[in-house]
């Protein structure tokens, strides 16, 4: 969307400041942690939390806001978790994170992109990857494993490493064991190795939409060519840009299901595919991955027109369905396949599900702004260490990354898991 | 004159680069608020010179010394969730962002106060106190407005005024920059005895603090606050939960604390619900006790919508309701206590004929927040229309006050049945009692508006300005008070409402720029929220309208 065609939700922010915590009547549990804007937290101004963007973007329409270094600053050093848009909407009807895209669009398309994000998309545009590896390398991560090449054959399920996954070296073994699982229990599963190409999601997060679009386009058109009907992938963001972003720009991967890692491995344990033999005696904590939790609600594909009712009651003709952060699976099924762990205590951290503290590696910041990447994580490091727990799990490859990249840069120490390193365990 | 740079140097170097701003990213978003387009003609007042985020009340002294040196005017705020926060009065405004100052200074349950500092919001309090068995005097909008904004600075009203009495009065002690620099600790504090009472010794400045409706930042900076602390009878540890599928709005609290009792009656007529209100309040009996004020709170305004008509259709009028009903919590700490309560009440609503409204213990639940901390009121007075007015309003006996009722209507209601206010069938109140009645009731008429739709701002500027008509011949409210919470919402060079009600008032507005001056000789302290010194005919000449300065006779 345009940004003129915001104009009403922008009026309608009301600086109430609520994109800035986390839900009241929802996890406000300690107040060292009431906070949910790492941006806002970290720098203080209004610009950056998402009140600010709204303030800015109305100015930008009514041809009032300079842009400056800090204008630009505001809009990009942040990781586009949106914790913001699930706390605003607990008080409002306006699309705060649908408007954050679009604003980071137009500024890319005014000449406005942070350079380090240039340069990454240059290295998407000559090697289809965000990592900046060689595109011939990409299949690296499984060399060796007996499975479909769907450049050449056709599956049932394929197997999606995503960019992280493929290009970072010490999470090939999540990886090749999540790949692994899948061909234990009898699946047809291939991947696209060499040939796979980035999601585009991270591309959209910063706003080169164009970029976005062309992979989109690529990878719906690979799904169809190899016949496949589901799509299974152990990074949250491929999972959240297949699902989520794909279905937003009309372009829906047709009779092709799209599943997290978690959510397969979940089927595979009740139809007695996977069985747990041994015990985890670990106490650990589960950190929601942003794109898997509540930036993977399905979208619901309103289209209509803003009605007046009852005089004036802003309503939507038809009746529109907003994304809330409501996202039952996204948040229930990791923690049931924790929970049936022999051995395992899983403790709640005090942000959680929709509420949850972002890892620090999203929108582009581990790229642009790595000082405030690692500064998040450590902030969630600490948030794990007042729970008592030993581990700290999640499901996503950028999370796991940048933990273990802000532990070595001298954050509150815990050891990180991928809930694929988990599951081996207890087989 | 814009200041300049030898200027904000001056101010960079008490706080540092990375704590002061004037980059007009940042100042662009310390000029829109909700409730602009009413004294300002759109979503922006004039920007601030620059914005500064201090971190102790040494940098603020440091810094209030400047702005009286250099002919600066600064102006705290908290949250900055009010239309009046970001006011100025020329471009020499300097606002105070408090955001680094957010402890929780101490919590005194036996002596029953707390310290805080001033970014430190009501839920933030609230939560930490309950840990000690105590509860703070939560402020009408909500969670997230700032303890000392509510108790010291602007109008602080809450759904449980009735026990804890308006947030000016729970009070204990501040520490003031005042407008000159001077660091001032008040009551006991100056004595050097601990913050236990806001008088003495010598002449109390409780009155000058707060007096009715607070200076929004024209008096200086409240750097510490004492409030007062009550029993909480609930869990120390207050937990939220709810449908793992629904989203955050669906959650709350489980059921209504042991100790806690809702209840909610029919009086089917103003007059009963007026009276019953009075005599509840008399009795003591209740900690929480309001109108009725009822609104389905729903996932969004689709929703509403919906739960509105199946409301309608199963014959529930809650607009009726909440015009003629009382809403109350009972708190005790024993059993016993709770009894006595509970009869003290079904006695009087006997005697006055009410009709208990059936609340399952899910909607109790859902209803508890609300009641108690005045969750989900930003989103009723917000999401409806984009705005929502609260004129006229008052504070005074039940008598003054359902006359003031019959009289909103007669400017409310043709409004809305005319489509330029949301349609609530009759104006909406929020009615509570102070004191347990012994300090009258505070009402406030509420409508809800829409300030991007040209009839619905006509609508809004209609009731408003009849609100405050000066002219007792001909306004509806002819010796009612003063409008816009009795001066607490006013741009003043914009709205004129001392300056102009002040003849009608006693002159009182002398007086209040008699104080202005004496604790603000050079004019420092930012003034359009509260008043000047001296009326300056220069501010009936210009305006600053839809984001531009113009002389009052061009056209807007």
């Amino acid at each position: 969307m345009q940004l003129e065609d915001y104009k009403h939700d922008m009026q309608r922010c009301t600086r109430c400041t609520y994109c800035t915590w986390v839900p009241y009547q929802d996890q406000q549990k300690d107040r060292e942690f009431f906070k949910g804007c790492p941006s806002e937290k970290k720098y203080l101004w209004n610009s950056y939390a998402a009140a600010g963007k709204w303030n800015i973007g109305y100015s930008m329409i009514n041809d009032r806001m300079e842009m400056t270094d800090m204008t630009v600053d505001a809009v990009f050093r942040c990781q586009m978790c949106g914790s913001c848009d699930v706390s605003c909407k607990v008080v409002n009807d306006i699309e705060t994170l649908d408007f954050m895209y679009d604003l980071r669009a137009k500024l890319v398309e005014d000449g406005y992109a942070v350079p380090a994000h240039v340069e990454l998309i240059e290295g998407l545009r000559a090697e289809d990857n965000m990592l900046g590896g060689k595109k011939a390398n990409r299949g690296d991560w499984a060399k060796g494993m007996k499975v479909k090449d769907l450049n050449k054959e056709t599956a049932e399920v394929a197997f999606r490493a995503g960019c992280r996954f493929a290009y970072d070296e010490e999470l090939w073994p999540i990886a090749r064991g999540a790949l692994q699982i899948l061909i234990d229990a009898g699946i047809d599963v291939g991947i696209w190795g060499d040939q796979e190409v980035c999601c585009g999601g991270r591309a959209h997060s910063i706003g080169f939409v164009g970029d976005f679009t062309k992979y989109a386009e690529s990878n719906v058109e690979d799904l169809k060519k190899a016949g496949i009907k589901t799509l299974v992938t152990p990074c949250a963001d491929c999972y959240q840009a297949y699902k989520v972003l794909y279905e937003k720009y009309d372009m829906k991967p047709e009779g092709v299901e799209i599943l997290h890692i978690t959510e397969y491995i979940l089927r595979l344990i009740e139809a007695g595919k996977i069985k747990f033999t041994k015990e985890v005696p670990l106490t650990v904590t589960y950190h929601d991955p942003c794109h898997l939790g509540r930036l993977g609600e399905p979208w619901h594909g309103w289209k209509g027109k803003e009605v007046n009712k009852l005089g004036l009651l802003i309503c939507h003709e038809p009746p529109k369905k907003y994304r809330r952060g409501a996202n039952p699976d996204g948040y229930g099924i990791p923690r049931k396949i924790i929970e049936s762990i022999p051995g395992i205590t899983l403790v709640e951290m005090p942000r959680n599900r929709e509420a949850a503290w972002c890892c620090g590696a999203g929108g582009g910041v581990k790229e642009a702004y790595p000082e405030f990447a690692t500064w998040t994580a450590g902030e969630r490091l600490h948030e794990a260490h007042t729970t008592g727990a030993q581990a700290l799990v999640t499901a996503c490859g950028w999370c796991r990354r940048n933990f273990v990249d802000a532990i070595n840069e001298g954050a509150e120490d815990i050891e990180i898991l991928d809930i694929i390193e988990l599951v081996q365990k207890a087989m | 004159m814009p200041i300049t740079d030898i200027e904000y140097y001056a101010l960079e170097d008490i706080v540092g680069a990375d704590y002061i701003s004037r980059d007009p990213a940042v100042i662009e978003c310390y000029c829109q608020c909700w409730g602009h387009v009413g004294p300002w003609g759109g979503k922006y007042s004039p920007r601030p010179a620059a914005v500064i985020l201090p971190g102790t009340t040494d940098e603020i002294e440091a810094i209030v010394k400047i702005c009286n040196k250099l002919d600066m005017r600064f102006k705290p705020l908290s949250s900055g969730f009010e239309s009046v926060t970001f006011a100025q009065c020329d471009d020499r405004g300097l606002l105070l962002d408090m955001k680094r100052m957010n402890r929780i200074v101490e919590i005194d349950a036996k002596n029953q106060r707390a310290v805080v500092e001033s970014y430190v919001n009501g839920w933030n309090l609230e939560h930490e106190v309950a840990k000690y068995g105590m509860m703070a005097a939560p402020i009408g909008v909500g969670p997230s407005g700032g303890v000392i904004a509510g108790a010291c600075c602007h109008f602080g009203a809450g759904n449980l005024n009735c026990s804890m009495g308006g947030l000016g009065r729970n009070v204990l002690g501040v520490e003031w920059v005042l407008p000159d620099g001077t660091v001032y600790t008040m009551g006991s504090g100056e004595g050097g005895t601990d913050w236990f009472s806001a008088d003495g010794p010598g002449p109390s400045m409780r009155g000058v603090l707060r007096g009715r409706a607070g200076a929004n930042g024209g008096h200086g900076v409240i750097t510490r606050a004492s409030v007062k602390i009550y029993p909480w009878y609930g869990d120390s540890e207050i937990t939220f939960a709810g449908p793992e599928d629904q989203s955050a709005i669906h959650k709350g609290i489980s059921s209504v604390p042991e100790r806690y009792k809702i209840f909610m009656v029919d009086f089917h007529s103003r007059e009963k619900q007026f009276e019953a209100l009075r005599k509840i309040g008399m009795t003591e009996a209740c900690q929480m006790l309001a109108g009725a004020l009822a609104f389905p709170l729903t996932e969004g305004n689709d929703e509403r919508y919906a739960a509105t008509v199946a409301l309608q259709e199963a014959g529930v009028d809650f607009n009726r309701v909440a015009d003629e009903g009382v809403v109350g919590v009972i708190a005790a700490e024993t059993e016993r206590g709770m009894a006595y309560r509970e009869a003290i009440v079904n006695s009087i609503v006997e005697e006055i004929g009410g009709d208990y409204m059936p609340l399952g213990e899910e909607q109790q639940a859902q209803m508890f927040p609300a009641l108690m901390w005045n969750f989900g009121y930003v989103i009723d007075a917000f999401r409806n229309t984009g705005d929502f007015l609260i004129s006229p309003t008052s504070e005074g006996s039940p008598e003054k006050l359902l006359n003031m009722r019959k009289a909103a209507d007669a400017i409310i209601t043709p409004e809305m049945r005319k489509g330029r206010l949301l349609d609530c069938d009759v104006s909406q109140v929020f009615l509570i009692v102070n004191e347990q009645g012994a300090g009258g009731f505070h009402m406030e008429n509420v409508c809800f508006w829409d300030p991007y739709n040209e009839d619905s701002v006509k609508a809004y500027l209609g009731v408003a300005m009849e609100a405050q008509n000066p002219d007792a011949e001909k306004s509806p409210f002819p010796h009612l008070g003063l409008p816009h919470l009795g001066a607490g919402l006013q741009i003043e060079w914009t709205h004129h409402v001392h300056e102009d009600l002040g003849p009608v008032y006693n002159n009182y507005d002398y007086w209040l720029r008699q104080v202005k001056h004496a604790i603000d000789p050079n004019n420092a302290a930012e003034w359009s929220a509260y008043i000047p010194e001296k009326y300056d005919p220069r501010f009936r000449d210009r305006v600053f309208w839809n984001g531009e300065w113009l002389s009052q006779d061009k056209e807007r």
